[in-house]
């Protein structure tokens, strides 16, 4: 196995956490070096020639798989809002994204 | 009567149908057994007494599991009840639609007695990541389950329940079965639907029974399986049927892959499935060792760059706008999928890390289609380890991955497996047998199975509790 010391910066690691949108409590920092040990371990995979090998994304080998564009029945608005914790006059509703 | 809730599936249907019993008293054996060993084992976030026994005044005794008791991982969204994936963050989540592999399991009459415990969102091997705490290995109440469908094999180990359902992503279903010495059988991927169960690796997840015996998880297998419009990944097939059972495994070649007896690998573990091989060979199956398999080290890489890709884009749907909590809820193991995930999936890393692991992947498939053409099903330990006790888990990045060290392969190229009692170790700690076969070939995982369990006791040891 090749031994290259991956590192995750700070940076980096707060970039991810934006990225995924995450609160991370001070306990959670931990996770970065976690992090760097696993992106270490699948280094493993270089030991094998995937040159001229396809990617497989779908094991049953199906794609595009289209439905007619009818409309079908589906949750009444009642039933989708119903676990919403804040709706308002029957949206949902979701933080400002943008500044008045 | 008294004790129904130990029948296994088949004795159970007899008995209802013979009138030996009557649901109602199979379901209430069944919630004083759940109320009497809760305490101990954790098996289930939610108990659905009151609504079971309601539903066993209702039946239909034209139904292919009218009035039969079942256990639900609670990761399968069922209508009008709760439905968590043991994170708070769905703690109040009431399911506004039913999953189609429970949906099919009522409308066959099953009746849904719980939600069992799992670890949160279906991340780990152990159900130690569950926000409900850990549930607990009946056979040894300081030892772990396996997870993550471990509340579901506690369930059925402890009857608790007559048969469960639990979904796959690499070895959640076969582990747990494994470590707590029940039948679990995961399908070919696409084979169950995977409609309304919460997702996680979308291109591995593969719902399935856990259950007594191989013929109770076949029978469940084959009223759940079949094409379901609302999921595309779904195989174009109707319902599998079970095929007839073999009483002898004269066609029968067995490849033993030498890569999966690691050097890690406990002796009792080693001995219990060797032995087992010996048994296959006493039943006429020709037996060949596979010396060229593609070390499961891969699989762990591949695997693991995979999963947290898909768990990332998953659990990004949970924003507290539309249900449950927002993502402050998450627990440590969820965010450091999700952060590897958003990490291998961001600008200037795809290429090395998820496109490379999807091109292994390829080279897993065709390494089991190679094998394939050797044998007719490959044999091996479940787990490389009896349960691990409780604390096994914390604070280890890699123990899922390395747990189910044996299992990724197989899930990575969405075949059909099983996992069924061989033995126990020197502490009386079940030992799990796996039998894999190609895609689409769950006949022959049956066929073997069937044929080991007819021929040895193991899967008649109960724990005592």
């Amino acid at each position: 196995m090749k031994k290259t010391s991956v590192q995750i910066t700070a940076k980096d690691f707060d970039h991810i956490v934006n990225l995924a949108r995450l609160t991370i409590t001070p306990k959670d920092r931990s996770i970065a070096g976690q992090l760097a040990q696993a992106v270490q371990y699948v280094e493993v995979l270089d030991e094998l020639d995937t040159s001229a090998v396809e990617p497989t994304f779908q094991v049953n080998h199906k794609k595009n798989i289209f439905r007619d564009d009818v409309v079908e029945i589906s949750l009444s608005q009642d039933l989708a809002l119903s676990q919403a914790p804040k709706k308002h006059n029957g949206y949902f509703v979701t933080a400002a994204t943008i500044k008045k | 009567m008294t004790d129904l809730n130990k029948l296994t599936l088949g004795q159970a249907l007899e008995g209802i149908k013979t009138k030996k019993f009557t649901p109602r008293e199979l379901v209430t054996d069944c919630l004083d057994q759940i109320k009497q060993l809760e305490p101990k084992l954790n098996a289930f976030v939610t108990v659905l007494g009151e609504e079971a026994l309601a539903k066993t005044e209702k039946i239909d005794f034209s139904k292919p599991l009218a009035g039969i008791p079942v256990a639900v991982k609670d990761n399968f969204c069922t209508e009008g009840r709760r439905t968590t994936a043991s994170s708070k963050l769905l703690d109040s989540y009431i399911a506004q639609y039913s999953s189609t592999f429970t949906r099919r399991l009522e409308e066959a009459g099953a009746i849904i007695i719980g939600k069992t415990n799992m670890d949160a969102w279906a991340h780990g091997s152990s159900t130690e990541t569950s926000d409900y705490g850990p549930s607990r290995n009946p056979w040894n109440t300081d030892h772990l389950p396996g997870g993550s469908s471990g509340g579901s094999a506690v369930a059925v180990a402890a009857d608790e329940c007559t048969v469960a359902v639990g979904s796959e992503t690499a070895g959640s279903i076969r582990q747990p079965a494994a470590w707590s010495g029940v039948v679990g059988f995961k399908p070919t991927y696409g084979r169950c639907s995977r409609y309304g169960t919460i997702a996680m690796k979308s291109s591995t997840d593969s719902p399935g029974p856990l259950a007594k015996t191989v013929d109770d998880a076949a029978l469940i297998l084959s009223i759940v399986s079949g094409n379901d419009p609302q999921d595309a990944t779904c195989i174009d097939e109707g319902p599998w049927h079970m095929p007839d059972r073999l009483d002898s495994l004269r066609k029968i070649r067995i490849g033993i892959p030498l890569a999966y007896f690691p050097k890690e690998i406990q002796p009792a573990v080693r001995q219990a499935v060797m032995a087992a091989v010996e048994k296959f060979g006493q039943l006429g199956a020709e037996i060949v060792e596979l010396t060229d398999v593609l070390d499961p080290k891969y699989s762990i890489a591949v695997y693991t760059i995979l999963q947290r890709s898909e768990v990332s884009s998953n659990l990004s749907r949970f924003d507290g706008v539309r249900y449950g909590h927002d993502r402050s809820y998450f627990g440590q193991e969820a965010k450091r999928r999700i952060l590897l995930g958003t990490y291998s999936l961001s600008a200037g890393y795809y290429d090395a890390y998820y496109l490379r692991a999807q091109k292994v992947r390829t080279l897993i498939c065709q390494d089991f289609d190679r094998q394939f053409e050797k044998v007719d099903v490959i044999v091996g330990p479940t787990s490389p380890c009896t349960a691990l006790p409780l604390g096994a888990s914390e604070g280890q990045a890699m123990f899922g991955e390395l747990q189910d060290m044996l299992l990724e392969p197989s899930s990575i190229a969405g075949l059909p497996g099983i996992s069924l009692p061989c033995g126990f170790d020197d502490g009386g700690l079940p030992i799990g047998l796996q039998i894999v076969a190609s895609q689409k070939r769950e006949d022959l995982v049956y066929q073997v199975a069937k044929s080991f369990e007819d021929n040895t006791d193991y899967h008649l040891q109960r724990p005592k509790i």
